[in-house]
């Protein structure tokens, strides 16, 4: 059916790297509802794949092989491309019943979920809160920092899981999903993320009412001197609270929450409640 | 710089920024902050430039991190609008928000004409595969997908930064002061919904308490957010080594 190939090294450390930044590049840019990444992964195995299989024929199935639905968190993703590169280059050996499809598509759900919990939910907002007090002043760093320290460790975290990805094999990769590392690693990063999510709420959700009550004697009742009595930050909690209830409750209908925020703050603003 | 090249300027890094060029780099390159830093170089006003992208950044910050890509609102359209805008009408934080709230709404369709229009480029692909054409693969994954985004991103944030700025500047002055206290009020409220999305983005809630005492070390402690970080990080670590143990270095 192929060509086989003779020579035990043809992939080169850096045909994988460059694999890795043709995904780190395309990931989300060719992105599509039908099949979401797979043209950015089946373009990221390009330099792999012209120099595993010489024959059109066998290049044009292994293209193809690669264009099926794809989608993952593409920070940690690139371990499934590690995995799927040293799988292509078996295969390419002695051609046999292939499980790269299955391996790829039964990783790319659970590394997805690691990859949203750390990558974004954690890391992101982490890494641009941290600079936020320089562009609060009207610094440029503020925004200059994020821009570079963001992508420095995402990619770190991108070539060191396609290297690893490559060397240990799908076992290793299997064994450590199951084992008990991934699951302490995304426990860690959900407590600093919901620590950080606690702490940014804090900081910069700001609701306080102007609400005063002026009594038959003369003396006045001011609102939020009782709720700063009972427990200071009372408000924006509630509202970071209520908006996360309604999204677990009703579902992520983003839009209608936004119109809601825009009609009450009208309403609070006529009444003069907030 | 004239307006009409500012306007320019701005289409162009819309198209660039929601490019998604990389992946974690162009993740940067949407969020408010980044596109303070280019607004405030064209602008000349780099400090109310990167104040307003902070107040904006906190509406938009929990908001990428939602899964499979969908995103709920566009930080990038927003602030590739409110901002400039913003600057040149010489308006108050609170009030260049409110302005781009709509505006990020209207970017999420904007995204999802592309990612329907984008299917066509992997049909090509598909015929390319069949031949073995590499390079048709790569133009399929890389340069169509850039040009149609340019027919689709550009237009929007030139024209109405270049027709706003007078429209902008006489509409603040008709406005009465509820409306800019309504404005107000929203852009309190809604870094809410950012915060939110990402707790539930996390989906643990027998974890939520941890959301409290980062919430309450602030308000009672008066602690910053780098130290919230700090603090956090420590804490986080300290627990997992109670709950899993030393072992879980070596369980690979």
């Amino acid at each position: 059916m192929s060509e086989k190939i003779n020579d035990q090294e043809v992939i080169t450390k850096h045909d994988i790297t460059k694999s890795m930044l043709i995904y780190y590049m395309g990931a989300e840019l060719s992105n599509s509802y039908e099949r979401l990444q797979s043209l950015a992964f089946c373009a990221s195995m390009i330099p792999i794949l012209k120099k595993l299989y010489t024959t059109k024929k066998d290049l044009s199935e292994a293209l193809k092989r690669h264009l099926i639905f794809f989608n993952t968190e593409a920070t940690l993703g690139s371990v499934i491309q590690g995995i799927t590169i040293a799988m292509e280059e078996e295969y390419a050996k002695k051609p046999s019943d292939s499980a790269i499809t299955g391996i790829k598509t039964g990783l790319m759900g659970p590394i997805a979920g690691m990859g949203d919990a750390i990558i974004w939910a954690a890391l992101m907002p982490i890494v641009i809160a941290i600079f936020l007090p320089f562009a609060k002043q009207g610094s440029f760093l503020g925004g200059i920092l994020p821009l570079i320290v963001y992508p420095a460790v995402t990619i770190t975290i991108s070539y060191v899981l396609i290297h690893n990805g490559y060397n240990l094999g799908k076992k290793s990769i299997l064994s450590m999903l199951k084992g008990g590392k991934m699951k302490s690693i995304i426990f860690t990063a959900n407590v600093i993320g919901l620590i950080m999510m606690g702490a940014l709420s804090a900081s910069y959700v700001k609701i306080t009412t102007p609400f005063v009550l002026t009594m038959a004697e003369g003396t006045t009742i001011v609102f939020q001197d009782i709720l700063n009595m009972i427990v200071p930050g009372l408000l924006p909690l509630c509202a970071v609270y209520g908006i996360y209830w309604y999204l677990t409750e009703k579902g992520p209908y983003y839009s209608r929450i936004l119109l809601t925020v825009v009609i009450f703050s009208i309403i609070a603003s006529l009444l003069g409640i907030l | 710089m004239s307006i009409l090249l500012i306007s320019i300027s701005m289409g162009v890094y819309y198209w660039f920024s929601r490019l998604r060029f990389g992946y974690t780099f162009s993740s940067m390159l949407l969020q408010p902050v980044v596109i303070g830093v280019f607004v405030g170089i064209i602008t000349g006003n780099m400090v109310l430039s990167m104040q307003i992208g902070a107040g904006l950044q906190l509406v938009y910050l929990g908001v990428t991190s939602t899964p499979g890509g969908n995103v709920p609102s566009d930080p990038a359209l927003a602030g590739c609008i409110a901002i400039p805008l913003g600057v040149l009408a010489n308006m108050s934080p609170e009030v260049a928000i409110a302005l781009a709230i709509p505006f990020g709404v209207l970017g999420v369709f904007v995204d999802q004409l592309r990612r329907t229009i984008n299917a066509v480029f992997v049909h090509m692909a598909d015929r390319y595969a069949e031949d073995a054409n590499t390079a048709g693969i790569m133009k399929a994954a890389f340069l169509y997908p850039a040009l149609l985004g340019f027919l689709i991103r550009f237009p929007i944030v030139f024209a109405i930064n270049y027709l706003g700025e007078s429209v902008i500047q006489n509409l603040l002055m008709l406005l009465p002061q509820w409306v800019l206290h309504s404005f107000e009020i929203m852009g309190g409220i809604l870094p809410a919904l950012g915060f939110a999305i990402t707790i539930k983005v996390i989906g643990k809630k027998e974890l939520i308490p941890f959301f409290v005492v980062g919430y309450f070390a602030v308000i009672y402690l008066k602690i910053d957010v780098m130290a919230a970080a700090i603090f956090g990080t420590c804490l986080a670590l300290l627990l997992r080594v109670f709950m899993f143990g030393k072992d879980s270095e070596s369980n690979v």
